[in-house]
C-alpha cells in the first residue's frame, strides 16, 4: 500500500521531500550533493585539455560523468567537492553551477513509466548511458539514464519542489 | 504529437521541445545606414507568408539549444526536411 502525499495547496507546502517516496515499483529519492559544471567550447579538444578529462563525442552521450548536451555544450556531474580548472584566458567557458540544480533519482521497474507521464521522450529508445535536456510537463530538466531501471533528473532548484510533487503524484496514480 | 527531426541531435523529438523562430534565410543588411526606409521596413517586417513550402527557423530550446532551419508545408503542416543553420536553402 502506497502512502500518498497530498498535492500541495499553497507555496509553503511545496517542498522537496527529504525522505524517499516509493510505491508501484518506483522509488523517488533526492540524489546526494554533487559538483556540477556547465562547460562550453567551440573546440572540444581545447576544453578536454583544460579540464583534463575525455569528452563524449556524440550529442546525448555520457562519459565519465560528463554529458554532451549540444554541439558545444557539456554538463559535468561529479562527486561533491571535485574541482575543475577554469581555463582562464582560453576560448572555453567552465562555470561551477553546483548549487543551480537538484538531482532526483527515479529507480525501479516502473521508473520509465513514471517519467513518461510528463516527459515526451521515447524512453524505449533512450539507451543506458544517454543524457539529454528535455521537459517534464513544462519544466526544463536534464534526464540521464544510468541503468535500465534507474534514471537521474537534474532540475533547477526553483522548479524542484513542483517537480518532486508531480513525480510523487505520478507514482501514486500508477 | 508532431515529431521534429533535430539535425544536431539527429533524433526525432517532440514538438514541445522546440520554439518557432520565424522565416529563415533573412540576412541582416551589411550596412543598414545605406538603406532607405522602404528597404529597412522590408527587412524588419515584410515576410513571404507563402501557402505551401515555407523555410523557417526553429530552435531546439529544450534539447541541444540550437537554431536550425526547417521546410514546412503551411497547408498540411508536414515538415519536409530540416537542416543545420548556415547550410544552403533546400
Amino acid at each position: 500500500m502506497i502512502e500518498i502525499t497530498p498535492l500541495a495547496v499553497s507555496a509553503a507546502d511545496l517542498v522537496v521531500g527529504t525522505a524517499p517516496v516509493s510505491g508501484h515499483d518506483v522509488r523517488l529519492s533526492l540524489a546526494p550533493a554533487a559538483a556540477r559544471y556547465s562547460l562550453r567550447a567551440r573546440d572540444p579538444a581545447t576544453l578536454a585539455g583544460v579540464i583534463g578529462r575525455a569528452l563524449p563525442t556524440r550529442i546525448g552521450d555520457m562519459q565519465g560523468g560528463i554529458a554532451c548536451l549540444g554541439p558545444d555544450e557539456y554538463y559535468a556531474l561529479l562527486p561533491a567537492g571535485e574541482r575543475v580548472p577554469d581555463g582562464a584566458g582560453l576560448p572555453v567557458s567552465v562555470v561551477d553551477v553546483s548549487d543551480r540544480a537538484l538531482g532526483f533519482v527515479v529507480e525501479g521497474t516502473g521508473a520509465a513509466a513514471a517519467i513518461a507521464t510528463g516527459c515526451p521522450l521515447d524512453l524505449d529508445r533512450f539507451a543506458v548511458g544517454r543524457a539529454t535536456r528535455t521537459l517534464f510537463e513544462t519544466v526544463e530538466i536534464i534526464l540521464l539514464r544510468e541503468d535500465t531501471t534507474r534514471f537521474r533528473i537534474e532540475v533547477w532548484r526553483s522548479f524542484a519542489p513542483w517537480l518532486w510533487h508531480a513525480l510523487v503524484a505520478a507514482i501514486a496514480d500508477r | 504529437m508532431l515529431l521534429i527531426h533535430c539535425p544536431y541531435c539527429d533524433e526525432d523529438r517532440a514538438e514541445v521541445e522546440f520554439v518557432y523562430g520565424g522565416e529563415a534565410h533573412i540576412a541582416r543588411p551589411l550596412d543598414p545606414s545605406a538603406l532607405d526606409d522602404t528597404q529597412w521596413e522590408s527587412y524588419l517586417y515584410l515576410r513571404r507568408n507563402p501557402r505551401g513550402r515555407h523555410h523557417e527557423r526553429w530552435r531546439h530550446t529544450y534539447g541541444c539549444g540550437r537554431f536550425f532551419n526547417a521546410v514546412r508545408d503551411t497547408v498540411s503542416d508536414v515538415i519536409e526536411t530540416t537542416y543545420k543553420a548556415g547550410e544552403a536553402r533546400r
